[in-house]
């Protein structure tokens, strides 16, 4: 059964590989997209005359890693909706394979492609243009590659509830683009966290945003203290629960109107 | 069997607004959807606008520049883009006309080309997602920077809106000329315009002297937003650059278009000798 | 005199030639490989006003890359198209203002707008006089039935709706040729009877020429006078329908599906068995020599039988046989002095 989960990612990895361009342009983005926001914060601290201190190191490490991981967490938007509208979803659900399975498979698939061709070139670039601080401590990096995949897990939960809706909504375009807009400005994606109002900061401390990209990239920063980074972990991972439990209950909610309408 | 003539320009006009108003009742069919998809747009514009007001509300100013006047520039983007999208939607969406057959269609109609290609299409989402992002960014920052809002000033911001808006179609026009000869530019296009226009969202004096040229030069993004609001504002990093070049954004956008159009009349020509399918 | 002039065109085509091999799929990226194809290689022919002509071949044999330069898609490799005096691809608008094009699997109309709208957007693009528009949609809303469905949504029309409003919109002003590319492509029977009946009836009242390129026998035999055939990109057969039919459409073939295998059946005369296969038999008559009822009466008599099908000739078949044929072809069966291009 694994096996042909397996097969699924290794057929997204493939899909990623035909179109060259979309590759190419993954990993330009991401490249200039470091680039344009290191260049700006750089003004801002010529402005302050700290250039080359602490603070910037800290700024340039935090946007080049949040960078990376916007580009591999990216996912297949469109997937579900693709077989909702052509109504492929019916024979889906009729294969002896989960199809939630099936969408996270294909997910990981592309997710590895990314990683392998995407993120390590456009890393070597930028660690070289940029420098890169190294991880906090040893274990602070353990606690970083656990924290990247619960953060990954929150985004692809979240992500998750928002392609059921298109069971309900013709086209799902304008949903998947307000939430990617909310996933920037409120996970810290653009601008670490703690440069916010104190008012937004405690909000979105409220909210599952944090953990997808904040989180992770303060642990590995060493900017959340040891002590805190336990419950911060603890924290991504009931967020993963609650949002897919959310997402569990909207599937059989989506399933059964199916079934009800015949497909 | 009546004479063929050609059109009158008023006749042009007419035309050009039957189409549009086609075009505002397809959208309307959809209320919805389209009142939807025009917050998503909106929405998705603003993230760069919050990243940047919250940077200045916490550090106040950025090589001399405040936030109102970091904004004031933002806004020439976001204005030229609606421009450009309201009338030159059809160039955008060029690619898909040569793919789905529409170009055959058009060259059946007693009508020009380009023409048809811009009529006939115009995305009202886009428009107002990114007009409505320009008109706010406008009129929380044009009161409070200092402009006299005389009507030299007037007549020069219009005109640097519009010559945002026709170097932004020139650009894209360009990509279309590759669909001429079935090369899908789409990707690469957005690839260059969208992060030269991330870029030019700040004043290009706070990028290395080779992405100056390349937007000045090469992707002229400078004169679309930085040079227009230096026009107002004149920050001290304009000292860097020749002063010329605050009254070159109508000039480039037409030699611009001009060149790129005839360049497309070469794709046209070469389409209909080879066509895009037996 | 002839609206339509056509001499000795040619279209070539440059044909990107892919490698296989992701070797190759790079090494075409970077040094493209052309091979050059020949369409359309070397057709002539002319026809005058009010005629309806049926264009007729194999996909690929080059009838769209014809139209094509009739209307000033494409522009010919050699040759000359003239269209009531004009060129088309030269002359382009001024062409475009007397023509009309329907293509059947691509629509014109707006597709999530009421029908009444298309047209009224081609009122404007082709300067339609007022007169002359209510008139032309008063006639097409009877005879098209339009006015059931014309403030419908296009979505929402069925295939035969559309069609039907696809053709009007083509002929709102009072082109002088129309040119039809399956126009009844998809349609059911009754919807293609009532287009047919339409084709006609415009033809004969407003003398519109018209030049069809279909695959249904039925429209050519319904609404064509005449007929060309093309492959490979050259002329195999220009003349009339009627000659084609009586030498080529009367072969019918009755495939009958027997309650057990029988080696050898005796059949009436003028009646033979083109194919066997377990059960299943193919036979073959003319339709005038052999009765099909007493055909079917007879087989019913003297054996058990499970299932019967009629099969009319297909014009692929038809011109397939043409084609083989073509190198004997009798000159004396083309029509109207019209000439014949024979390989």
């Amino acid at each position: 059964m694994i096996r042909a989960y397996l097969e699924v990612a290794k057929k997204s990895f493939q899909n990623n590989i035909t179109y060259r361009m979309d590759y190419f342009a993954g990993v330009i983005n991401t490249i200039v997209m470091i680039f344009v926001n290191i260049s700006i914060w750089k003004a801002i601290y010529e402005e302050e005359e700290v250039v080359g201190g602490v603070q910037f190191k800290i700024i340039m490490a935090y946007l080049v890693l949040s960078f990376l991981l916007q580009n591999i967490f990216t996912m297949e938007d469109y997937l579900i909706e693709g077989r909702v509208t052509t109504g492929l979803i019916s024979s889906d659900l009729l294969k002896p394979m989960s199809f939630r399975l099936y969408v996270f498979s294909y997910n990981i698939g592309s997710l590895v492609f990314k990683a392998v061709m995407q993120l390590l070139p456009a890393m070597i670039v930028t660690v070289a243009l940029f420098g890169m601080l190294p991880p906090f401590s040893a274990s602070m990096f353990i606690y970083f590659l656990i924290s990247v995949v619960l953060g990954y897990l929150v985004l692809y939960n979240l992500n998750f509830i928002i392609w059921i809706s298109s069971f309900w909504f013709y086209f799902t375009f304008s949903l998947v683009t307000i939430k990617d807009a909310a996933v920037m400005i409120l996970s810290g994606a653009l601008i670490p966290l703690w440069f916010m109002p104190q008012w937004l900061y405690e909000f979105i401390k409220l909210t599952p945003f944090d953990s997808i990209f904040f989180v992770p990239i303060s642990i590995y920063l060493g900017q959340i203290p040891a002590e805190e980074v336990f419950t911060s972990i603890i924290k991504q991972v009931a967020w993963v629960a609650v949002l897919g439990l959310v997402g569990h209950i909207l599937w059989k909610a989506a399933t059964k109107k199916l079934v009800v309408q015949g497909g | 069997m009546k004479d063929y003539k050609g059109f009158t320009i008023f006749e042009i006009i007419a035309l050009f607004f039957s189409y549009s108003k086609l075009n505002l009742k397809t959208t309307l069919e959809y209320k919805f959807d389209r009142v939807l998809l025009a917050f998503a747009i909106f929405c998705r514009e603003m993230v760069s606008v919050i990243v940047m007001y919250l940077i200045l509300t916490r550090f106040v100013r950025i090589k001399g520049w405040e936030m109102n006047e970091m904004l004031f520039l933002y806004s020439f983007l976001f204005l030229s883009y609606c421009i450009f999208v309201f009338i030159f939607t059809g160039i955008r969406d060029f690619d898909g006309m040569v793919y789905s057959g529409d170009l055959d269609r058009f060259l059946i109609r007693p009508l020009g080309l380009m023409y048809q290609v811009i009529a006939s299409r115009v995305d009202y989402c886009a428009t107002i997602g990114h007009g409505a992002v320009g008109i706010i960014l406008f009129i929380k920052t044009s009161g409070d920077i200092g402009i006299q809002w005389t009507a030299s000033n007037i007549a020069y911001y219009l005109t640097a809106l519009i010559g945002g808006a026709i170097i932004q179609a020139a650009l894209f026009m360009l990509s279309s000329c590759f669909s001429f000869w079935t090369i899908r530019t789409t990707n690469l296009r957005n690839l260059i315009f969208f992060n030269s226009r991330r870029f030019a969202g700040y004043p290009i004096s706070f990028y290395p002297v080779i992405i100056q040229k390349l937007l000045i030069f090469v992707v002229p993004f400078a004169f679309v937003s930085f040079f227009p609001s230096q026009y107002f504002l004149r920050k001290t990093d304009m000292n860097m650059f020749w002063d010329g070049y605050l009254y070159l954004t109508p000039v480039v956008g037409v030699v611009m278009f001009f060149l790129v159009y005839k360049l497309w009349t070469v794709g046209l020509k070469n389409y209909s000798s080879s066509g895009n399918s037996m | 005199m002839s609206l339509i002039k056509v001499e000795n065109l040619v279209k070539d085509y440059k044909i990107n030639v892919k490698k296989k091999g992701l070797v190759g799929a790079i090494g075409s990226l970077l040094v493209p490989e052309y091979k050059m194809k020949r369409a359309v290689d070397n057709i002539s022919f002319t026809i005058d006003k009010g005629e309806t002509v049926g264009f007729i071949g194999p996909n690929g044999a080059g009838k769209s890359t014809t139209v094509k330069m009739l209307t000033g898609i494409l522009t010919p490799t050699s040759g000359n198209v003239e269209i009531g005096g004009l060129c088309p691809y030269k002359q382009r608008k001024k062409n475009a203002s007397r023509i009309g094009v329907v293509f059947g699997q691509r629509t014109q109309l707006w597709w999530d707008l009421p029908v009444i709208d298309t047209f009224e957007l081609l009122k404007h693009i082709y300067k339609v006089p007022e007169k002359v528009y209510d008139e032309n949609i008063e006639l097409f809303s009877e005879m098209l039935g339009l006015k059931d469905f014309i403030n419908q949504p296009v979505r929402q029309l069925s295939l035969g709706q559309k069609m039907r409003a696809d053709i009007a919109a083509s002929l709102l002003h009072n082109p002088q040729i129309i040119f039809f590319d399956e126009p009844t492509i998809g349609l059911d029977v009754v919807a293609k009877e009532k287009i047919r009946e339409f084709i006609k009836y415009i033809n004969k009242e407003k003398g519109i020429t018209m030049l069809f390129t279909t695959h249904d026998m039925q429209d050519i035999e319904k609404t064509c006078s005449r007929m060309i055939i093309i492959d490979h990109g050259t002329t195999i057969y220009d003349g009339t329908v009627d000659q084609i039919k009586n030498r080529y459409g009367k072969t019918r073939t009755l495939i009958v599906e027997f309650g057990q295998v029988y080696d050898k059946i005796d059949l009436i005369p003028g009646v033979e068995v083109v194919d066997t296969k377990d059960n299943k038999k193919w036979l073959a008559f003319k339709k005038e020599e052999v009765h099909i009822s007493s055909l079917i009466a007879d087989l019913t008599n003297k054996y058990s039988i499970l299932d019967l099908t009629i099969q009319e000739p297909e014009i692929e078949s038809i011109i397939r046989e043409i084609y083989e044929g073509g190198v004997n072809y009798d000159k004396s069966l083309s029509g109207g002095g019209k000439e014949v291009l024979s390989k």
